[in-house]
């Protein structure tokens, strides 16, 4: 139990890699606010799930490109849990379109989602994380912030940032016990990308040395060793999971 | 309306929990860079909790101004405060002693004004003129 009376907030914990996080750090003792934008139903059941197993586990709707709406979300946590130990900002989203052609929409909502929400959700707790002299911050950025493909300017932008992001907060908070690490999953089992291992099929195996795809749960356990006591002198650390992705070589 | 010594006493046990550092350590003469090691972060911490302890509001800046450090030219020049700038320290800082920072104003010593003393001073002007919360 290596996350024993702790209290982690999950954004994107519906689903996923998030769901995934949420499911081990409640194994390993912690109580979990799962954060979800709208599928209500998937975080209800991952409540239920957690709880019938004798975890703890809430879960509250927040936008998290909302300032407004993610200080409210932090303080009914605080309420109901206790102070946020553990904060794992997950959510994320995709809008892939050649550059030429995005829309400033398109842009924008990336950005702030994925990195406006890191940016929210760690405004929100960081201070009290400071005064109580301890706190694990987790932010899920991308291979794709460095390791670049067609298409995703707004989304490698976004995740490029938010690499900065941990490097920067960590800096700050490092003298009062907060570690603010990331980690940059691979091609991951996941909603998110479905529509890209639909399309390619086999075809990605072929550029991952371990000849798989990953699954959420890859994730998680590194998120766990994040969260726990063992990384205590570890921060502003980007941990890439990819199988070997990134490593360059190809199948023969 | 506490008495002096009921202040700096809340004071000192107040910067003992946001500066880490043990009772003994604490003089009214310690320079909280210098001499108790604060860091920027530090001092957000220290004004929340002063607000907290004594019920009073501190605006950004009034107990720690950030004017001077901004570097505007012309409160500061080639590393030293200016006259300029001494006038605004003055009307910044009414609580602080300022005679022996006039004498070499350089901007690396600003940080010795701040001692525990100093942040007494304040919070008893502070609620001598019923500034609460």
């Amino acid at each position: 139990m290596r996350l024993k009376d702790q209290n982690a907030l999950v954004t994107g914990g519906s689903r996923g890699i998030g769901r995934a996080i949420a499911q081990a750090f409640a194994a390993e003792g912690a109580k979990v606010a799962i954060v979800y934008r709208g599928n209500r139903e998937a975080a209800d059941s991952l409540v239920a799930e957690i709880n019938n197993k004798g975890g703890k586990a809430i879960a509250l709707q927040a936008d998290v490109a909302d300032a407004a709406s993610v200080q409210a979300c932090v303080q009914r946590v605080e309420q109901e849990l206790g102070p946020i130990n553990i904060l794992v900002n997950n959510a994320g989203v995709i809008e892939d379109d050649l550059f030429v052609r995005m829309k400033p929409e398109a842009w924008n909502k990336v950005i702030q989602t994925n990195l406006g929400g890191v940016f929210n959700f760690c405004h929100a707790v960081a201070f009290g994380m400071m005064q109580r002299r301890s706190g694990r911050i987790i932010n899920i950025s991308s291979v794709s912030a460095e390791h670049v493909n067609m298409g995703q300017t707004n989304y490698s932008a976004s995740k490029g940032a938010v690499n900065s992001l941990t490097r920067a907060l960590a800096v700050e908070l490092a003298k009062r016990g907060v570690t603010v690490n990331a980690i940059a999953p691979g091609f991951i089992e996941t909603d998110m990308s479905a529509p890209v291992r639909n399309k390619a099929g086999d075809r990605i195996a072929k550029f991952i040395p371990m000849r798989r795809i990953g699954k959420p749960e890859d994730i998680a356990k590194v998120a766990v060793f994040l969260a726990s006591a063992d990384s205590a002198y570890m921060t502003g650390q980007v941990l890439t999971v990819d199988g070997g992705l990134t490593l360059g070589a190809v199948a023969e | 309306m506490p008495t002096q010594d009921e202040i700096y006493s809340k004071v000192s046990a107040t910067l003992v929990e946001a500066l880490n550092v043990d009772e003994e350590d604490i003089k009214p003469t310690s320079t909280l860079q210098g001499d108790l090691g604060a860091e920027s972060i530090d001092f957000l911490d220290i004004v929340f909790r002063l607000e907290r302890e004594f019920g009073i509001k501190i605006p950004r800046g009034e107990l720690f101004p950030e004017s001077i450090f901004q570097g505007d030219p012309e409160l500061v020049q080639d590393g030293r405060v200016t006259p300029k700038g001494l006038e605004e320290l003055r009307a910044k800082m009414p609580f602080a002693d300022l005679t022996k920072f006039e004498e070499n104003p350089e901007v690396g010593n600003l940080s010795n004004l701040f001692t525990v003393d100093l942040i007494a001073r304040y919070i008893q002007g502070k609620l001598e003129s019923g500034n609460q919360n």
